[in-house]
């Protein structure tokens, strides 16, 4: 047993290691490619219903790919500065990233609270169920399972 | 006892959660503005050039000193081909003004030949710009033609107007930001 | 109206208005025998479940004769019928557009009714099951009054047209049309069965386990198809859309993905109620908000509130889904609060650390995904209603929210399958677990030594190894017990489900994260060269038929083999649809999609090449998740319903 548990903590350990090895290893630097897929993946088609601009073949999906991919190939302004182009000529409709401010924070903050909220319902649970628990079987329960049991045999 | 309570507490946050849902629904006020938003209104006029489909040159920032109308245009679009005969009788009557707004075409998604073939059939002398890969429509953040666009003789953006045109409705607008602008 | 159109149309809507009388009769025979317990009146019922049936196969009989016969008298016809369509796409238009698709639902509901009042007949002087098929009836009536009146697929249209548009391209373009819609259907309206029983519950007061155990494969079947349906959804995006992708998270994906996910819940949890008696309320709960949503859903994507909150009060249908969610909604919650004595549990559970613990665990993460996917899908609503803005919440958004959870419900996969019911020591847990823990070591292992990178994907990897682990374990062990009855039952069978959702799970975490693409202008007989492959352009041609015509650019890919992508501009319509042509692979597809504009006299065209890892591995997972349904359906052994959970099964334990 004790060796077993020095495996486990063994392997704890060098999964670790490998994941923070892992996880700081990138896949170096981006390419322009994926500069414009990842930014087009971020702004709504603004003919469309919920596509982005990466996914739709619309026409105003064309365009607004070809402008990022003109903003990227130019390389004068930032992921954020062509993302607040589109938005400055289109509208906030575009961005498929609601915003972390005013009415739009809501979006960010509900799932946030619900989760919360229930993993504390869930431990209350826990903890409710556990001060509750019967500590032993009453008498009419062990006389339910005889009974039960008899029937059974018979 | 209590998990009877928990069940009517979450039952009523539901019944609240959604009657505000259809209250939201119900109470919406419509909005049925022809003259839309854009960011770019008092703004200078983003500056685009192309050709149109002669081949001649054509900047916008060189149209300083006059009033000019910028018409989105598709000539598979149905709204584009009803307010056709509009955009006809406004360029008629701003021609035969001093002061008369110069109107153009901005092709969008279309090829010059049916471009040709539609103002051959419909009337309409003025230029039609090409536009390759959208980019003006971008620039304008016009993502649905037809949609109508009014700069002044500075440059600047005045007016924006989506959808189809209604009767009279463009030279109403012209004329109103033409006593604005001289005043 | 009815002068104006076809022996088809007239024949249509006078099958569909039988089908409402009969389901008004079928209910009302069902509640009023139910009511009054009188077996006369019962024994009826299967006949108006028969009427109702014939009724809906007449009317889509009716149009189907229409669309075949090129009925242009049907506004319906004229908006999605083409003369210039192929036999098998016009056999699938029927359903291409909204009236049809109501009526496809009409005829899959009353299907369903008709297989319940089948299943129960012998068992009809049950007083649930009269309650049940009153519901079934009155669900039904509302959608042949539905179909009758706004989503009218019979009235009449514009006179003097000859020939139509034909469906919408993207539905005439690929095979899968035939049956992505009505397997998602077969899903989508089957959770109408397992809610009819829980309200018959919920009224006639017997809430304990007796009804769910025998809805138990209802809901079985229904979740099984909800999920083919929707995974051939996404294997339609990836075929014919051309973004390289299976699941955009737009509101019609999310309309379909939200009742799975609180049905996916409940097929859980009724296994702690079956077990330990536990968590009927919440069971009712979830069946109530799985048929909602289905209701729900069709009114956010049929009404067009999503494109502008104003847009659904100008479609009449809309304001009917509306109605009978509320309707839905408000008589549940009123009977749980009326029935919410009988519902009080009489177990508690034990230890956190147990399975119904575990069970418990599960159904909170997947209610907070239901809401997270709820949310986003009507926030843009709320925000232009209070705001009059608009704005757009989408995949990036569903994307940053759901990794999360999905690798929470990664991590709760791994380690419940190993507890025990009731309670389990750490010691069980490290005992169990210590061969699912090195498969989850070598799969960490394996993909760093693959070059894989980052944290979320890392930690999908290893947690895929884990939960694969312990669901093998718990299949050997049955296998090894009971020889290939060991594969069958729900805990077995739900082991190979597992399975297919940890493939999926692995391959989503693959090619999200190491997709690599590149734009590539090619030019005739020169070959290019990307992520290390090459690419040589052949020749660019063109295809017409009479309903579009295509440029496909023959693409010579690793000099073996040629992949032609292809645009298509369906003349009609004037849309224009790409064709991506995919070379697959085990481990990699090569996915490529030629790029506007295009002109097929050019010597050159540009394409768009997509290397996508494990892709196929989707539909792997996919087809184990069918496989594994199918198991889980299939009667295993088991202990008697009368004998104490304690008892021990004949042959190991079930």
């Amino acid at each position: 047993m004790k060796t077993r548990r020095s495996v486990w903590l063994a392997m704890f350990l060098l999964a670790g290691v490998l994941l923070v090895f892992g996880a700081n290893r990138g896949g170096g630097p981006k390419t322009q490619q994926e500069r414009i897929d990842s930014l087009t993946s971020n702004l709504a088609c603004p003919t469309c219903s919920g596509e982005s601009v990466f996914e739709s073949r619309a026409v105003a999906a064309e365009a607004i790919r070809s402008e990022v991919a003109r903003q990227v190939a130019a390389g004068l302004r930032t992921d954020e500065e062509i993302l607040g182009f589109i938005e400055q000529r289109f509208g906030g409709q575009v961005l498929l990233v609601p915003r972390a401010d005013g009415l739009d924070s809501l979006v960010w903050a509900l799932p946030v609270a619900v989760a919360v909220f229930s993993l504390f319902m869930l431990f209350s649970a826990f903890a409710k169920w556990r001060d509750n628990r019967p500590s032993a079987p009453s008498n009419d329960d062990e006389l339910i399972v005889a009974r039960a049991l008899d029937e059974r045999e018979s | 006892m209590k998990s009877k309570n928990l069940v009517k507490f979450v039952s009523a946050i539901v019944a609240v959660v959604v009657a505000m849902f259809f209250v939201v629904l119900l109470v919406a006020e419509p909005d049925t503005d022809m003259v839309a938003r854009s960011p770019l209104l008092g703004q200078p006029a983003p500056a685009i050039s192309s050709r149109t489909i002669e081949g001649d040159p054509f900047a916008l920032e060189r149209r300083k000193g006059s009033w000019v109308v910028l018409n989105f245009f598709n000539s598979t679009c149905v709204p584009c081909i009803n307010e056709h005969p509009l955009l006809v009788d406004f360029a008629d009557a701003e021609s035969r003004r001093p002061d008369g707004a110069e109107l153009y075409t901005i092709i969008n998604d279309d090829n010059s030949e049916s471009i040709r073939n539609f103002f051959d059939k419909n009337g309409g002398d003025w230029s039609k710009i090409t536009d390759d890969n959208g980019a003006i429509a971008v620039a304008f953040g016009v993502a649905r033609v037809p949609e109508t666009w009014i700069i002044d003789p500075n440059g600047v953006v005045r007016l924006r107007i989506t959808g189809e045109l209604t009767e009279g409705l463009l030279g109403r607008q012209v004329d109103l930001l033409r006593e604005d602008f001289s005043s | 109206m009815l002068a104006s159109t076809g022996v088809s149309g007239t024949l249509g809507r006078a099958f569909l208005l039988v089908g409402f009388i009969g389901a008004i009769f079928g209910a009302f025979a069902a509640f009023t025998g139910a009511r009054r317990n009188d077996q006369q009146v019962i024994r009826l019922i299967p006949r108006f479940a028969v009427l109702t049936f014939a009724a809906s196969m007449g009317a889509f009989a009716a149009m189907e004769y229409a669309m075949i016969t090129r009925d242009f008298s049907l506004a319906y016809v004229q908006k999605v019928g083409s003369w210039s369509t192929p036999a098998l796409y016009n056999f699938a238009a029927v359903w291409s557009a909204l009236e049809g698709s109501i009526l496809m639902w009409v005829l899959v509901l009353a299907g369903y009714t008709l297989a319940v009042a089948y299943w129960v007949r012998k068992r009809m002087h049950d007083l649930i099951a009269s309650w049940a098929m009153g519901v079934m009836f009155v669900v039904s009536a509302f959608f042949f009054l539905v179909s009758f009146f706004p989503a009218n697929p019979f009235a009449a249209g514009a006179p003097g047209v000859l020939d139509g548009p034909g469906p919408n391209p993207l539905l005439q373009n690929h095979i899968l049309v035939m049956f992505h819609p009505p397997i998602l259907y077969l899903g989508y309206v089957g959770v109408t069965v397992p809610f009819a029983f829980a309200i018959a519950a919920l009224i006639t007061g017997r809430v304990d386990e007796g009804w769910l155990v025998a809805t138990r494969r209802w809901s079985l079947f229904s979740w099984g198809f909800l999920t083919f349906g929707i995974a051939l959804g996404s294997w339609w995006s990836y075929e014919v859309l051309g973004w390289s992708g299976v699941w955009a998270w737009d509101p019609v994906e999310n309309a379909s993905l939200l009742p799975w996910i609180t049905g996916t819940a409940y097929i859980h949890s009724v296994l702690v109620q079956e077990r330990r008696g536990m968590l009927r309320v919440w069971n009712i709960s979830l069946l109530v908000a799985t048929f909602s949503l289905t209701i729900l859903g069709t009114f956010l994507t049929r009404s067009g509130v999503l494109n502008s909150v104003h847009a659904f009060s100008e479609s009449g249908i809309g304001s009917w889904f509306l109605g009978l969610f509320a309707v839905v909604l408000v008589v549940s919650i009123g009977l749980i609060g009326w029935r919410g004595d009988r519902l009080r549990s009489p177990g508690v559970i034990d230890s956190p650390l147990s399975r119904e613990a575990a069970f418990l665990a599960n159904n909170v993460l997947f209610a907070v995904f239901a809401f997270v996917v709820l949310l986003g899908t009507v926030f843009p609503l709320i925000v232009e209603a209070l705001q009059n803005r608009q704005i757009a919440v989408g995949a990036p958004f569903f994307d940053r929210l759901s990794t999360p959870i999905g690798l929470a419900l990664l991590t709760l996969m791994a380690i419940a399958p190993v507890l025990p019911w009731r309670k389990a020591t750490t010691e069980t847990l490290r005992d169990r677990l210590f061969w699912p823990a090195w498969c989850g070591l070598g799969a960490l292992i394996l993909s760093l030594a693959l070059g894989a990178y980052g944290l979320a994907p890392l930690l999908t990897f290893a947690l895929g190894g884990v939960s694969a682990g312990a669901a093998l374990r718990q299949v050997f062990l049955a296998t090894r017990r009971q020889g290939w009855r060991g594969l069958v039952g729900r805990a077995n069978g739900g082991m190979i489900v597992h399975l297919g959702v940890i493939l999926i799970a692995v391959a989503l975490g693959a090619s999200n994260s190491f997709s690599k693409s590149q734009e590539l202008s090619l030019v005739q007989n020169v070959e290019a060269q990307f992520a290390g492959h090459t690419f040589e352009l052949r020749d660019v041609i063109e295809v017409r038929d009479d309903r579009s015509i295509s440029v496909k650019a023959l693409v010579l890919v690793d000099g073996r083999k040629i992949y032609a992508p292809a645009i298509t501009k369906f003349t009609r319509i004037g849309m224009n649809v790409g064709t991506p042509s995919v070379r697959t692979s085990l481990t990699t597809d090569i996915y490529l999609t030629l790029e506007p504009p295009v002109r097929q006299d050019a010597n050159e065209a540009r394409i768009k090449v997509f290397i996508k890892p494990m892709i196929t591995w989707l539909w792997i997972g996919t087809a184990l998740m069918a496989v594994g349904t199918a198991l889980a359906a299939f009667p295993g052994r088991r202990r008697k319903p009368t004998e104490p959970t304690s008892a021990p099964v004949e042959v190991g334990r079930s």
